[in-house]
């Protein structure tokens, strides 16, 4: 990557830019239902003190369990790898995961996972929006919900940005009822909005005066339509204003070249250490993707390959956050829609399993060291308790100091749980 | 040479039998006396049949496909114990050439030598680590001395065949290698890696001696490195190497195909290549040289798909294909050079519900191995 502090444009690029993101914006909000609040203002000004963060990575597609934290070496469909021990006793991880394996003290893995949707095109949304019960409402992504929750904090940076590979932008669909404010912001192949920088040509002077010019356009909008309008378009604006001012945090040339060669010059690496930045800036809830897991043919290959910048990425990140001290208040999740199949298919492949799969977690609110769960023998199914992601939404509002049963969105007077109403923390794994 | 239509008179195979392991294999081999048929298997062991002195008079199993008789036995070899002894997956299995030696190598690092007609075979010697994990493949050189075997760990090792020790080292891959082939005439080693690169060894000095240009077999695919020289193999004469795989699209579920680059072994050029199908025909797993000079290929597409075909190398189609073998591994010809081994996959091997038999129990995929007999060779 680059630094785009010498990216030049002319001033016309930077002002079509603003213009190109309100509109983003206003197109989002025009599709919008509308906002929701919190039943509770008092609970909700009190979870908006917090300086609790996320640090969310998609590994999009269906990471193996088998390959990565539940592996059953030498069973009929363990695969050709091997398990290695962890810094846990007793506790082995595949041996594609060198490096993670030696933070196990660190982490909190449950085994337990059993979801309910098998397909990548309604399973990320159902995941990662919790999978609540069917109230005739969309509900928000985890990240939409944390902002919305605990708001943007002290740094007053948006409240959930999202880096990832391809394409940027505002993404207001995550936010369902929330309403677009509550929206991701993108950061495409972890590269800022185009045209972000300040051209020399406008100075502070000019600049205020376009602020001001802004302003009073928008009031005028706002006097012909509806409030919320105005305010998704303003927020924009002024999340914009504010990265302005971090520019530093996309400029890849400052970086620390042992930190880019721990976390991988590929592209997890690159982006999860721009995560890592984020969350530095104060960033509330950051998301991580990496893409291509779906690896219905070649899937040992395909791991091999993936799991190694998964290993750096991953165990870079939690190893810089506990050492700043900043696991104490970030809660780190890496997760798929699914696990794999146990069975391996003709094409070496293995498919889409959510009887019985795994995620990794570390930081804040949750109990270091800890694996929950088991699966049997062969790994097909669970054995005791399965796990929802009803119950991991319970277990990570709790973990971030937000209480599900005292915590309900107001969806325009219609009470809203946070997460699935028949499912709860799981004790286990809190600290 | 002949005539397409000829060859395909004369050497077109004929289903004879299926071999119906309850389990996977990545490959099945036939020993070169002849009586036994060995798979290396999923579950670390290696699968023995035994092998009836002369083919069956009439292909008997494409004739029971025609017409099904669920009481009538259907054709198959005689299954003998099993051999164990590895981990992981047995991932490639090479035999001495006129001892009855077999040589195999396992996912988590361990080489292994076994007398494998005996009736329960112990390793006559073993390297529990001869690589640092994953073995990609090995090979046994023309005169039966010595042992190659390659792997994750970057390494090219020399083994000597009679005892097990390490006689060389080889480091010039930076990459996991994933084939090995010696040349059928000179002291020179071929390895192919996941980024295509070739490389020929000079087995004379130990030294490496070129590389040839296979990159076309690799592709990275955001964060993925796809592909690799799956398979390398000399014609008889040892005048062309053949390195095989896929010409990757894309990750994930791979996508790519099936490619084959021929080089000319006295140049080092790019002879030919041979390209067998669609993005969903992926890789080419396996072949051989026929001496009557045409290929033999099988290829492992996505979920389903395989082809078992023979082309000549200046033809543009193969004059033989069968696509009723799902994602076919590996292909092995039997010494009397009228037989033919297809490892490959049962249909419907994939899936994202639970597949359960009628007790709940969950259900895992097998290796048919079709045995195909070339009635008029």
């Amino acid at each position: 990557m680059t630094s785009h502090h010498s990216h030049l444009c002319t001033p016309w690029e930077h002002r079509l830019s603003r213009r190109q993101w309100l509109g983003t914006a206003a197109g989002a909000t025009a599709g919008a239902l509308g906002f929701g609040g919190l039943l509770s203002p008092a609970v909700g000004e009190e979870i908006a003190k917090s300086d609790k963060q996320v640090l969310f990575m998609w590994i999009d597609g269906g990471m193996s369990q088998l390959e990565s934290w539940d592996p059953k070496p030498n069973t009929r469909f363990g695969g050709p790898f091997r398990a290695i021990p962890t810094s846990l006793p007793g506790v082995h991880f595949s041996e594609l995961l060198p490096r993670t394996a030696k933070l196990a003290h660190k982490l909190s893995v449950i085994r337990s996972l059993h979801t309910q949707d098998n397909s990548h095109s309604a399973g990320v949304a159902r995941i990662q929006r919790g999978d609540p019960k069917d109230r005739g409402v969309t509900y928000p992504f985890f990240g939409s919900a944390v902002a919305k929750l605990m708001g943007p904090g002290d740094s007053k940076l948006p409240p959930y940005v999202w880096v990832k590979p391809g394409s940027g932008g505002f993404i207001h669909q995550d936010a369902g009822f929330l309403g677009p404010k509550y929206g991701s912001l993108a950061f495409g192949d972890g590269q800022p909005p185009a045209n972000f920088v300040r051209p020399d040509s406008i100075g502070d002077e000019e600049d205020e005066l376009q602020h001001k010019l802004r302003e009073a356009a928008n009031k005028r909008y706002a006097s012909r339509r509806r409030a919320e309008n105005n305010e998704a378009n303003a927020y924009v604006f002024d999340m914009a204003r504010r990265l302005m001012d971090r520019r530093e945090l996309f400029d890849t040339s400052q970086l620390d070249p042992k930190d880019v060669e721990r976390y991988g010059s590929h592209l997890l690496g690159q982006h999860t250490l721009m995560g890592r930045r984020m969350l530095e800036a104060g960033v509330r809830f950051v998301k991580v993707n990496s893409y291509g897991w779906d690896t219905h043919g070649d899937n040992f290959d395909g791991h091999l390959s993936l799991m190694a910048k998964f290993d750096a990425a991953f165990s870079s990140l939690v190893e810089d956050l506990d050492e700043r001290g900043m696991l104490d208040r970030v809660l780190v999740i890496a997760m798929s829609e699914f696990g794999r199949t146990p069975r391996i298919n003709g094409a070496v492949g293995r498919d889409h399993w959510p009887e019985a799969w795994s995620l990794a977690m570390a930081g804040t609110g949750l109990k270091p060291g800890v694996v929950v769960g088991k699966t049997n023998a062969e790994g097909t199914f669970v054995e005791g308790d399965e796990h929802d992601i009803g119950h991991m939404f319970h277990t990570w509002f709790r973990a971030l100091g937000v209480d599900p049963h005292k915590t309900e969105y107001d969806n325009g007077g219609q009470p809203l749980p946070i997460a699935h109403d028949d499912c709860h923390a799981v004790k286990e794994l809190l600290a | 040479m002949e005539d397409a239509k000829i060859l395909k008179e004369k050497y077109e195979p004929k289903q004879s039998l299926v071999v119906g392991p309850d389990f996977q294999v990545t490959a099945a081999r036939f020993s070169p006396c002849g009586r036994f048929l060995i798979g290396a298997g999923f579950d670390a062991k290696l699968h023995r049949w035994r092998v009836p002195e002369a083919a069956p008079a009439e292909p008997a199993a494409a004739e029971a496909e025609k017409n099904p008789d669920k009481n009538a036995q259907q054709p198959t070899l005689e299954a003998l114990a099993p051999i164990a002894g590895h981990n992981g997956w047995v991932t490639s299995l090479a035999f001495h050439p006129d001892r009855e030696r077999l040589f195999s190598v396992d996912s988590w690092g361990r080489l292994a030598c076994w007398k494998y007609a005996d009736e329960a075979p112990q390793p006559l010697w073993q390297v529990e680590a001869a690589h640092a994990g994953f073995i990609r493949d090995v090979a046994v050189s023309p005169d039966g001395s010595k042992l190659a075997s390659c792997g994750r760990d970057g390494f090219i090792r020399l083994w000597a065949t009679a005892d097990g020790a390490k006689q060389a080292e080889l480091a010039g891959h930076n990459e996991d290698v994933h084939s090995v082939r010696f040349h059928p005439a000179e002291a020179a080693l071929v390895s192919g890696d996941l980024k295509g690169a070739v490389i020929h060894w000079d087995l004379s000095t130990g030294k490496l001696a070129r590389r040839f240009d296979a990159a076309e077999l690799y592709a990275l695919s955001r964060d993925q490195e796809v592909g690799g020289a799956k398979c390398l193999r000399f014609s008889p004469d040892g005048m062309t190497l053949a390195a095989a795989g896929t010409r990757p699209k894309n990750g994930g579920t791979v996508q790519g195909t099936p490619l084959l680059v021929l080089f000319d072994w006295k140049t080092g050029q790019v002879a030919k290549k041979l390209e067998f199908g669609a993005t969903s025909d992926v890789y080419v797993f396996d072949l051989e040289f026929h001496p009557a000079g045409f290929l033999m290929v099988v290829t492992c597409g996505g979920p389903g798909n395989g082809k078992f075909l023979y082309q000549r190398i200046d033809d543009k189609e193969p004059f033989f294909v069968t696509t009723q073998m799902a994602n076919c591994q590996s292909l092995s010809v039997h010494p009397d050079g009228r037989r033919i081994a297809v490892a490959a996959t049962n249909r419907g091997s994939n899936g994202n519900g639970r597949p359960l038999d009628k007790d709940g129990n969950y259900l895992g995929n097998t290796s048919p191995i079709h045995v195909f007999e070339m009635a008029n060779a």
